[in-house]
């Protein structure tokens, strides 16, 4: 149906404004209109024999640009129409126009607008955009010891520039897309053409193109909006802000999207694996990196069970502690007053607010909080006999494990879906732990990114695709891009030659 | 109806193997061997390999009719084999079949949480949880089905490690002498077996979901000797570690074997092992249904959420109407021997029609 209606047509003679019933048609109008904004100049700059009308937002334009290259190189020479002045200026893309919509849309992007009357309908229009940016910096959220300290910044041209240097090919394809009514925010996908499935780029480009949205700051909105299915607790796009990762990602055939503003970008598709795996990873020996990525999985697993499993031995199956560790759970738990359900959502919680207000605070004072919060709280409820000892060195463990998880958006998730784990546990036993464990199997099997599925390479089975998940193969071994992503060209490179054994001494 | 089922919704091959795997081994698995012990004494598992060739048998006869008719599920052979009126009785029976299969192993696994772990728990509220989860599953549509077939054999797998603790006290003379037992007496054992791997019918509906499906077949027969495989060596187990006379009066062998395994941070693992359980179960009862409101999706193209929702409905209220474990035996014991029927007379009726049907059609 879509195919049938029809756009809205732009009418690009006039500019739009918000309010749907006004518009401006005339320049006379636009420069009203304009003014009333006091960061809006407009002055008459004579030159030798004639004067120049130039207008433009201030806070939007280079002063530097407007002074050494365009008013430099005007007054030299001598000018008698607008295609002699843009001749002039040294400056790329500079437009003739009288149409009111262009030059509004242009002023507000950082373009100055030069005429020789005031009263002239006809202009030219010179981009001069003043950048402030912070520079490139060492990535925090992704830390990694060995490899490559560069992070994204918030400027698209920045971090499209990161991302190209690395990526010096012509395949490599930029769409550009404005989103956000009011924030006009630029959003590019990237992907590399002939690598990358050309149906996985539709898909998202036609979700960014349907975004009905004003304000567009972060590209975590963008993850919002374009998700599969928005309402899931588990992120379907993986976000990152190292430059090195989103180029290994498009080169294995995914897709990058950046937006202007936002130090992240985002891949897609993503599957459960990748959330799980540094990319720190890459770096170290497979044999290490794998170890090290089997660890965390197991800290994920241990850190959602652990707690409810305590509860539940505690509330209904103590017969199958042996009696040996009874004895110390007893004398741990004989002063507490509390029900293990109460005890436990108790320490929870107070992790979690540890945590909260230690991501809330400034550096400093927050990882004081931290460390006295932790030991001071810990102590007094022991001591208090409102939590005992095991249950606090286990709920320690489960915080502490869910925070090896490298993507911070993952190891929300898995904070916060304890919780039904624990409720369920406190009701059922073991028997909850497991009928929760199968709702939280069947959810991640219904996820699916960028309409591949989300549990890929366990669900559907793909032993190919396992060579880079839980446990990382050499490089020589990965030799094709992941089933999961449908590339166009599925050899990386050559096999043979990269895992050529030379005989003895030759 | 007619339509094809699109490749987006369809699965590899090689899954058939857990889908067959999943649904063959449920409940049965932990209470077979009293039953088969009764006529053949502790030959009897000679038994499952021969009820297993039996089975062997019929995926063969099946995929004989279901290759020749390609995209065409149970429900669109038998409207096409009997006509209208016929067929869609028919498949109402199988329909109904399916229900009662899901209500049986949802029922007899709630019944083993009473009598094992908690006697008090209220039948509506475990009830309502796992209907819940299995719609939700169902929801997700046949990939995700398979997905929760593909698991739930896959990680119970770990379960076939407490099968290595009974071996301490095993008793290696229980098997000896081996084929002290008369053929009638074998095959009244193997009859009694057939029983656990019911549900293999499934293969009827959700075969137009299946890549290029006659490469499956391969898969099937992989699946079911796996299957047997798994009763094998709990069944030799079992009868190691149990007296011939005393397992006769153990109602679930395979949870009195649990009881005894001891670690160093884990006692009475039946707890463990019967919560696990749940991911056994779980394919069998999402399958069955699934299958069966599959079947009435495309006999009566009525939708299939909503039939969900009333089979939900029917089975919460039988299951809180039928009281006390001799009526649930005999429900259990009815849908089985129905069951019995439908895949040893039923199937291979089905493939004569078929064949005949098959070669009048081409002789037109």
């Amino acid at each position: 149906m879509k195919l049938f209606r029809k756009k809205p047509k732009k009418n690009k003679k006039v500019s739009q404004l918000l309010d749907q019933s006004k518009q401006i048609s005339s320049m006379k109008e636009l420069m009203e209109y304009c003014k009333e904004s006091n960061d809006f100049v407009h002055y008459e700059h004579p030159i030798k024999n004639q004067s120049l009308w130039l207008s433009y937002y201030k806070p939007l334009v280079e002063a530097e640009i407007l002074h050494r290259d365009i008013l430099e190189n005007v007054d030299e020479e001598t000018i008698h129409s607008l295609q002699d002045l843009m001749e002039s200026i040294p400056i790329e893309n500079v437009v003739i126009t009288k149409d009111i919509g262009v030059i509004h849309e242009k002023l507000l992007s950082g373009h100055i607008m030069i005429r020789f009357h005031e009263r002239d309908t006809k202009c030219v229009l010179v981009n001069a955009p003043l950048k402030k940016t912070r520079s490139i910096s060492v990535p925090e959220v992704e830390f990694s010891v060995i490899g490559p300290k560069e992070s994204f910044v918030e400027s698209i041209g920045t971090n499209l520039n990161l991302i190209r240097y690395r990526l010096p090919i012509p395949e490599l394809k930029v769409k550009e897309f404005t989103v956000g009514n009011l924030s006009k925010s630029k959003v590019a996908v990237l992907y590399v053409d002939g690598i990358t499935n050309q149906e996985n780029v539709n898909t998202v480009i036609q979700r960014i193109e349907d975004i009905e949205f004003d304000e567009l700051i972060d590209s975590s909105y963008i993850t919002q909006i374009i998700s599969d299915n928005p309402r899931s607790l588990f992120p379907q796009l993986l976000d990152t802000e190292r430059p090195d990762r989103a180029v290994s990602v498009l080169a294995e055939g995914k897709i990058v999207i950046l937006v202007n503003g936002s130090p992240h970008a985002l891949i897609a598709p993503a599957n459960l694996t990748e959330f799980f795996a540094a990319f720190e990873d890459y770096f170290l020996n497979p044999i290490i990196a794998s170890a090290f990525r089997i660890i965390r999985f197991f800290s994920v697993v241990f850190s959602i069970l652990v707690t409810p499993i305590y509860v539940a031995v505690l509330t209904y199956h103590y017969e199958l502690v042996p009696k040996d560790l009874m004895g110390t759970l007893i004398t741990s738990r004989e002063v507490v007053p509390l029900p293990p359900i109460l005890e436990a959502v108790f320490l929870e919680l107070t992790i979690e607010l540890l945590r909260e207000a230690g991501a809330r605070l400034p550096t400093k004072v927050g990882q004081t909080i931290g460390i006295v919060g932790g030991i001071v709280i810990g102590t007094a409820s022991v001591e208090a006999g409102l939590t005992s000892n095991v249950l606090l060195i286990i709920v320690a463990l489960a915080a502490l494990a869910s925070f090896t998880t490298p993507v911070y958006k993952m190891g929300n998730t898995i904070r916060l879906i304890r919780f039904p784990f624990l409720l369920f546990a406190y009701l059922l036993g073991f028997l909850g732990v497991v009928l929760s464990f199968c709702f939280l199997l069947a959810h991640l099997l219904r996820l699916t990114s960028l309409g591949r599925p989300f549990l890929e390479p366990i669900y559907p089975p793909r032993l190919k695709d396992m060579k880079d998940s839980v446990i990382r193969f050499p490089f020589s071994w990965n030799t094709k891009r992941p089933i999961q992503l449908q590339t166009e060209k599925t050899q990386r490179f050559s096999a043979k030659k990269a895992r050529k054994r030379k005989d003895i001494d030759e | 109806m007619g339509k094809h089922v699109p490749d987006y919704f369809k699965i590899s091959p090689f899954l058939t193997f857990f889908l067959i795997t999943a649904v063959q081994v449920g409940v049965g698995i932990l209470s077979f061997q009293s039953i088969i012990v009764e006529p053949a004494g502790y030959d009897a598992w000679i038994s499952i390999i021969i009820a297993s060739i039996g089975v062997h048998i019929l995926i063969f006869m099946m995929y004989k009719i279901l290759n020749q008719e390609e995209h065409k599920d149970i429900f669109d052979i038998q409207t096409m084999l009997f006509g209208k009126w016929i067929g869609k009785s028919l498949g109402v029976i199988t329909c109904v079949y399916f229900l009662l299969m899901s209500f049986v192993a949802l029922r007899l696994y709630i019944e083993i949480i009473q009598v094992w772990m908690f006697p008090q728990i209220s039948l509506l509220v475990v009830g309502t949880v796992f209907l819940l989860l299995v719609l939700y599953i169902i929801n997700g549509g046949f990939k995700v089905i398979a997905g929760i077939c593909f698991l739930g054999v896959v990680i119970p797998l770990y379960l076939i490690l407490t099968l290595i603790f009974p071996l301490e006290f095993a008793y290696y003379d229980n098997l000896k002498p081996v084929l002290n037992h008369s053929v009638i007496e074998l095959l009244l054992s193997a009859q009694k077996m057939t029983l656990s791997y019911l549900g293999f019918s499934t293969l009827f509906v959700y075969y137009p979901f299946l890549k290029e499906p006659k490469k499956t077949q391969k898969f099937a027969h992989f699946g079911v000797a796996f299957t047997t495989f798994l009763y094998v060596s709990t069944a030799i187990v079992s009868f190691l570690f149990y007296d011939e006379e005393q397992i006769k009066t153990v109602i679930w062998p395979t949870l009195g074997i649990w009881k005894i395994i001891e670690m160093p941070f884990v006692e009475r693992f039946e707890y463990i092992g019967i919560s696990s359980w749940t991911l056994v179960i779980l394919p069998n009862i999402t399958l069955t249904l699934w299958a069966s409101s599959r079947g009435m999706k495309r006999m009566f193209n009525v939708n299939q959420r909503k039939t969900l929702i009333v089979y939900a409905i029917i089975i919460i209220t039988v299951m809180l109407t039928v009281r006390g474990f001799d009526n649930i035996d005999k429900i259990s014991e009815l849908v089985t021997r129905f069951g019995f029927y439908y895949v040893f007379v039923y199937i291979p009726v089905l493939c004569i029609i078929h064949f005949i049907f098959q070669k009048v059609r081409e002789s037109k």
